[in-house]
């Protein structure tokens, strides 16, 4: 096991942001953190790489207690922020020299991880160029060579491609293929589904500093996603909505209520309509993991619902 | 970790040129300005004139006059008439005047509007040459100025840049406190800071880590301001070299603590730069960087012993102007700097958040 939370959870004064998280992280695995903004997510990573101090529960890295043993656990670990933690004024490897030396890399050692992490974000070219002067993409990519500059057993990319052109987001895809190609384990979080679906192995979907679904895609699917269905109404759509809620998880979009039922279709449909609507349309939408998202948490992940 | 940092911080300073003009540059104008307004103490080769009238022939205005010209630090400005003295007096010309009339008492033409800290010296010295002028016989000496057992003998010709350049060197000396604290805010927006925690490093070194390399950054300003003083301006270091560097080693621990204290309240970059720039300005002010304590009314002067900059002063002066002080006797700027350093470390520490 790479990583194991036990019990994790967060609270900031009366606030809970996060609960009491278990999860284990397979080693050599990409595994996906998935949930809206504000889900979590950045918490229950800060908190695993040791940047916030939990509230309960524990971290284990590679079988080292982050309290017991922190400097064990943090050499183990990478993390990417989703800001850009950077220096700007300073060149490429300047910035990385100096996240190196963190690591106690030193002379030799750390000009030749410097080069290579350099090389995997391919930015080997631009290495004595201010960061000011590098594109959002290249400085994207910058954050992901400083996390990896001493090539940890485990690389934490807390969602890294926000604000980058796509061009810059293949880009960042294929590192992280390379990296577990290379062995290393990475938790990615990221509040897009389909870059948790291209890339990842397993996906654990946060919702209101919980964890909900735990999984492969595959599972998730199967497990969430099949019953999922839109129907398009006309009448009193709001009437209709109340009277299904009994049936089944509910969601509204203007005319449209996207459903899963909770036992079968025949009482949602006899519900709807005892309620005065009709049904003009109805849609099976095929099973994938955002149908599975919305059947979980009764929202799409971009509604900022969290 | 440290000597990364270092290298690091400097480098970052190095590219940032508003950073290095208000850290060298700023303070070396503030020390030509300064220096340039106080012209206390002899400052060699510009004596300050007295306008004087007397009537052609008058032997009390030619004693006063010939007395004039023999007093260090004074030379006669002979004017056309008494109405003439009052004039250049009145519109600054000249700090004070003299008018010798026959029959009549002396007349020292000079603002009594003035502050008496300002005016007072003036007054005094030229009543005493006038009076020594006009005593009917000459009298031996009855009075001779010494400093009592303990307090070392100054220096003979105290310029201004003795003062101005300790003066601004403490004031922009603890604008580093600012600097510290614009780089821990600057870190914690960018994310650095996140990344810092998340590596294999101890809290304190993380904390050690950020204020060793402006310590030295500090101590180089510092160097760089007394070396200036001493190659450009002529400033003398009457003491020892060393309790020069010990008292610059400790102005600058002092303002290490204070910029963790600036950084444990958090904020912003913003809300640090509008901030910290005013309590260092009025620290600065309260303990004599800009005008010395001296002129201050007594309960100012006291007042000032509440910031660490009237104690870095008082040290300064000792070692600039005092022959022969040793860190000995400067042992009381010492302690209370450390002292100072000792609480604003520990109030910093006590209030830093690592994790916001």
């Amino acid at each position: 096991m790479m990583l194991a939370l036990r019990g994790l959870g967060k609270d900031y004064g009366e606030r809970v942001a996060v609960k009491a998280i278990d999860l284990d992280v397979e080693r050599g695995e990409i595994f996906g953190l998935l949930g809206p903004n504000g889900a979590g997510k950045t918490t229950t990573i800060s908190m695993a790489c040791g940047v916030v101090t939990p509230s309960r529960g524990s971290v284990s890295i590679d079988g080292h207690d982050l309290a017991r043993a922190p400097f064990a656990a943090k050499a183990k670990l990478g993390l990417v922020p989703q800001d850009l933690a950077l220096f700007d004024d300073l060149d490429a490897r300047q910035n990385l020299r100096y996240f190196g030396a963190l690591y106690k890399l030193r002379g030799k050692a750390l000009a030749e991880r410097v080069a290579w992490a350099l090389g995997v974000v391919g930015l080997a070219d631009r290495a004595r160029e201010p960061v000011k002067k590098f594109s959002g993409g290249m400085k994207r990519r910058l954050n992901i060579a400083a996390g990896l500059v001493h090539e940890p057993a485990l690389l934490v990319l807390d969602e890294p491609t926000v604000g980058v052109d796509p061009q810059s987001r293949n880009h960042i895809f294929e590192t992280v293929r390379a990296l577990k190609q290379r062995g290393m384990t990475i938790v990615y979080t990221s509040h897009y589904m389909e870059e948790v679906e291209a890339l990842c192995d397993r996906i654990a979907i946060l919702d209101h500093g919980s964890l909900i679904a735990l999984g492969t895609i595959g599972e998730l699917v199967q497990r969430h996603a099949s019953k999922a269905m839109t129907l398009e109404l006309a009448g009193d759509v709001e009437r209709a909505a109340r009277a299904a809620e009994a049936h089944a998880s509910v969601v509204r979009e203007g005319v449209l209520l996207r459903v899963e039922p909770k036992a079968g279709l025949a009482p949602l449909i006899a519900a709807i309509e005892g309620s005065g609507a009709t049904i003009a349309r109805i849609e099976s939408r095929q099973a994938n993991l955002e149908t599975a998202f919305l059947a979980l948490t009764g929202h799409a992940l971009r509604d900022g619902a969290a | 970790m440290i000597g990364a940092t270092i290298v690091k911080d400097v480098w970052l300073l190095l590219r940032d040129r508003g950073r290095l003009l208000s850290l060298f540059a700023l303070p070396v104008v503030f020390i030509v300005v300064f220096g340039s307004m106080f012209k206390f103490g002899p400052d060699r080769g510009t004596p300050r004139p007295i306008a004087i009238w007397h009537a052609t022939g008058d032997s009390r205005g030619e004693a006063i006059e010939r007395a004039l010209a023999s007093t260090p630090g004074f030379t006669p400005q002979p004017l056309a008439s008494a109405g003439a003295v009052r004039s250049a007096v009145a519109h600054d010309e000249v700090g004070a005047g003299l008018v010798i009339e026959e029959g009549k008492v002396v007349e020292l033409v000079i603002d009594l509007g003035a502050p008496v800290q300002v005016r007072g010296p003036l007054q005094g010295a030229l009543t005493g040459v006038v009076m020594r002028a006009l005593a009917p016989v000459q009298l031996p000496p009855m009075i001779e100025p010494r400093s009592p057992p303990g307090i070392a003998k100054p220096i003979d010709d105290i310029t201004s840049f003795q003062v101005t350049v300790p003066g601004n060197a403490v004031l922009f000396g603890f604008f580093i406190a600012l600097t510290v604290a614009m780089s821990f805010a600057h870190e914690r927006s960018t994310g650095t800071w996140r990344r810092l925690l998340a590596a294999p490093v101890p809290r304190w070194q993380a904390l050690l880590g950020k204020l060793v390399p402006y310590l030295l950054i500090g101590l180089v300003q510092l160097a760089f301001l007394f070396g200036l003083g001493a190659l450009l301006f002529g400033m003398k270091i009457a003491g020892s070299v060393w309790a020069l560097v010990a008292l610059t080693v400790a102005v600058e621990l002092c303002a290490m603590g204070l910029g963790l204290l600036f950084a444990s309240f958090g904020g912003s970059e913003r809300q640090i730069g509008s901030m910290a720039p005013l309590v260092l300005l009025v620290m600065g002010l309260v303990g004599g960087c800009m005008f010395p304590r001296l002129v201050m009314p007594a309960f100012m002067q006291k007042a000032g012993l509440v910031v660490p900059h009237s104690w870095a002063l008082d040290g300064y002066y000792a070692v600039l102007v005092r022959e022969g002080t040793t860190i000995a006797d400067i042992a009381p700027s010492l302690v209370a700097l450390c002292a100072f350093a000792v609480g604003f470390g520990l109030l910093g520490v006590l209030r830093f958040r690592f994790e916001r």
